[in-house]
């Protein structure tokens, strides 16, 4: 099986980015990816699964997410129905933990990829309670008295959208890596990856008006790489004369999103 | 092993610690560098830095230590700071090209190679801090080198682009614009302005909330009979006073402004908030709107009777007045001054209210006698500049008595 991560054929890498991976996978770390919206943090887990040919297991975290939902949870309600019915095995508590996503991946059979998405969302404390967990593999279910240990140290991914600050003491534990937004060489070579049949004056045409946009000064929202690959397809679909693109800039709802980003991109359009 | 480069990364203010610094040697014994620099440096970065706000201080940090392994040509982070002159680019932008290329008179198309000749010659030579002159590299100056000269095609080193006329950017620190002591932006204020933050129960409020721990102990007295206890709401009690400055030098700042004022409206937490404005100094009256004008004002006065000193007040200003703005009793052309100079109106509000901070979007590092005004204000109030860092310890000045 192939240990080295070397992108996949729809997800372009950066070569920093594959070694990130990679490193990250031979000390045994966690790998922290940051980077602006849409520049495919998200998307990087999948590719990562696919190359390797592992499992992928994605635990996407949202405000209310407790660290104890991604270990067990103990369904005592279900349990107290059962017993008020007299269900068989209502003396089996272990009939009752259900294990969470942390949980699934260490009890995995085989290596699993654990992608835990967007860490940032949840409770200032959440990534100080996976410490102990996500450093020795292992957590201790007290109501069986078992303890759950990986069977194969899962790859762990962790994104974040840098809305809050994350704890020193568990970035200390994690590999880091800052997805830099996409040159425009790279970005040719992601969407021809989406859309391989692209007809070139039209890729070129919204790149350059794409990159102009992103480079207006008072743009609130920049455009990501999706917005650009929806726009492309938009393009495409519409079947848009190229040269109509630059001065009349057709679909441009799909690239910009805020009222007052529409605003200044139509103050602009000359210099686009 | 490279114990020095452990040693400069901490210099540098890089919180590396021992257990990061031995990951990086396991990386190493396990030969997962290969034997380029490159590699090294992209392997240290991602192990020992974890945010792209630092990524500039690591850089430097390695350049130092690794100075010798890099090219020759290579910008020294000194030379750099000494053409980091942000703050002269408005006196420049007007004089210096008319000026500079007037007096100039050789000849027009220059050659790259050079250019680049004298370049490398004269970063090796030079050895202090350059300004307007006409042969080292420093800022506006018409050598064909540094950065906001007037000079058209050199060799820009440095700085924010000028006249966009440089045909190559040496060492473009690529993230500086990342480190957390820069201007900020959008939602890193509010996030901020939630450290502003003093929950009291004391407020004249209904008890709205249901206490459960006061419901459990009730409902046991009560022997097992439900008997609901409820509670006040914990609401944050700060209440602000937001005075901005929408002055000219200010107009550059607006859409920093514009997030700032956001940021605020939508941190909904607070009890009150109040703001006014004020045109480069604050005198007898306070504009409602932010395009100071004339008649659309309240008393200054009528702010200190009304809004009571237990208001935080944040105060957002360049404090770039003229020094007659801030001293002189008719300093100020846009309305009436009540007899008092500018000065003296910063005093009444300082005397007024028991918390007060200023804001600076352009404030100049450490002590700047050059600038009067902003000099001067500072002995008034505490000053912050408005970056993440900044922002985040005018308000724990807020909070904290004394």
């Amino acid at each position: 099986m192939n240990t080295n991560f070397q992108g996949t054929a729809e997800y372009v890498a950066s070569e920093q980015l594959m070694a990130s991976v990679n490193i990250a996978i031979a000390l045994k770390k966690p790998l922290l990816v940051k980077g602006e919206p849409g520049t495919g943090k998200t998307m990087l887990a999948e590719a990562v699964a696919k190359a390797l040919g592992k499992k992928l297991i994605i635990w996407n975290i949202k405000s209310t997410t407790k660290a104890q939902e991604g270990l067990y949870v103990y369904d005592t309600i279900q349990r107290l129905y059962d017993g008020q019915f007299g269900e068989e095995g209502v003396d089996d508590i272990a009939k009752y933990i259900k294990l969470g996503k942390l949980g699934e991946a260490f009890d995995s059979d085989e290596q699993v990829v654990l992608l835990i998405d967007e860490i940032d969302k949840a409770d200032l404390e959440f990534p100080n309670d996976l410490l102990w967990e996500l450093d020795q593999m292992e957590f201790y279910i007290n109501e069986t008295k078992r303890t759950v240990k990986a069977k194969h140290r899962p790859i762990v991914i962790i994104t974040s959208n840098a809305e809050k600050e994350l704890p020193d003491a568990f970035l200390r534990r994690c590999i880091f890596h800052y997805i830099d937004f996409p040159s425009k060489e790279q970005m040719e070579e992601i969407v021809k990856v989406h859309f391989p049949e692209v007809e070139e004056n039209l890729l070129k045409q919204a790149m350059d008006v794409f990159y102009n946009i992103r480079a207006i000064r008072d743009i609130r929202k920049k455009p990501s790489t999706s917005e650009l690959i929806d726009w492309v397809n938009a393009l495409q679909i519409g079947g848009i004369p190229t040269d109509k693109i630059r001065a009349t800039l057709p679909f441009v709802g799909v690239v910009v999103k805020k009222d007052e980003d529409l605003e200044v991109v139509r103050q602009n359009a000359g210099q686009l | 092993m490279f114990t020095k480069f452990f040693l400069s990364l901490r210099e540098k203010g890089l919180h590396v610690t021992m257990g990061e610094f031995l990951t990086l040697q396991e990386a190493l014994d396990k030969g997962l560098c290969g034997s380029s620099l490159t590699q090294f440096y992209y392997v240290s970065r991602m192990i020992l830095v974890k945010s792209e706000t630092d990524y500039d201080k690591f850089d430097m940090a390695f350049e130092e230590c690794f100075k010798a392994a890099q090219k020759e040509t290579e910008v020294s982070a000194e030379m750099l700071r000494w053409l980091d002159k942000s703050d002269m680019m408005e006196m420049a932008h007007e004089e210096a090209r008319d000026h500079l290329n007037k007096m100039e008179g050789e000849g027009q198309m220059i050659d790259k190679d050079d250019v680049e000749q004298k370049f490398k010659q004269r970063l090796k030579d030079q050895d202090s801090e350059h300004n307007g002159g006409s042969f080292w590299i420093g800022t506006m100056g018409k050598t064909s080198f540094g950065n906001m000269g007037g000079n058209v095609g050199g060799v820009r080193v440095g700085g924010k682009t000028g006249y966009q006329s440089a045909f190559a950017v040496i060492g473009a620190r690529k993230y500086r614009d990342f480190r957390d002591d820069r201007v900020l932006d959008n939602r890193q204020f509010q996030m901020a302005f939630r450290k502003l933050r003093q929950f009291s129960s004391r407020l004249d409020v209904p008890e709205s909330e249901l206490d459960i721990d006061g419901t459990i102990d009730k409902t046991c007295n009560n022997g097992g009979c439900l008997q609901i206890v409820m509670k006040k709401p914990r609401k944050n009690a700060v209440k602000l006073l937001l005075l901005m400055d929408s002055g000219g030098t200010m107009i550059p700042y607006s859409s920093l402004l514009n997030d700032l004022f956001q940021a605020v409206h939508k941190s909904n937490h607070y009890k009150d908030v109040k703001t006014y404005y004020f045109h480069n100094c604050i005198y007898n009256k306070l504009y409602k709107t932010p395009e100071c004008e004339n008649g659309d004002w309240v008393d200054t006065e009528w702010v200190f009777r009304n809004i009571d000193s237990d208001y935080k007040v944040i105060i957002v200003g360049d404090a770039a007045m003229a020094p007659e703005e801030l001293y002189s009793t008719t300093g100020n052309y846009r309305g009436p001054n009540g007899g008092l100079s500018g000065y003296e109106w910063l005093q009444l509000v300082k005397r007024h209210y028991k918390k007060v901070v200023w804001l600076n979007p352009k404030m100049a590092p450490g002590r700047a006698p050059w600038r009067e005004a902003e000099t001067a204000v500072k002995e008034i109030f505490p000053m912050y500049k408005l970056t993440v860092d900044g922002l985040n310890q005018a308000m724990v000045k807020l909070m904290v008595n004394k």
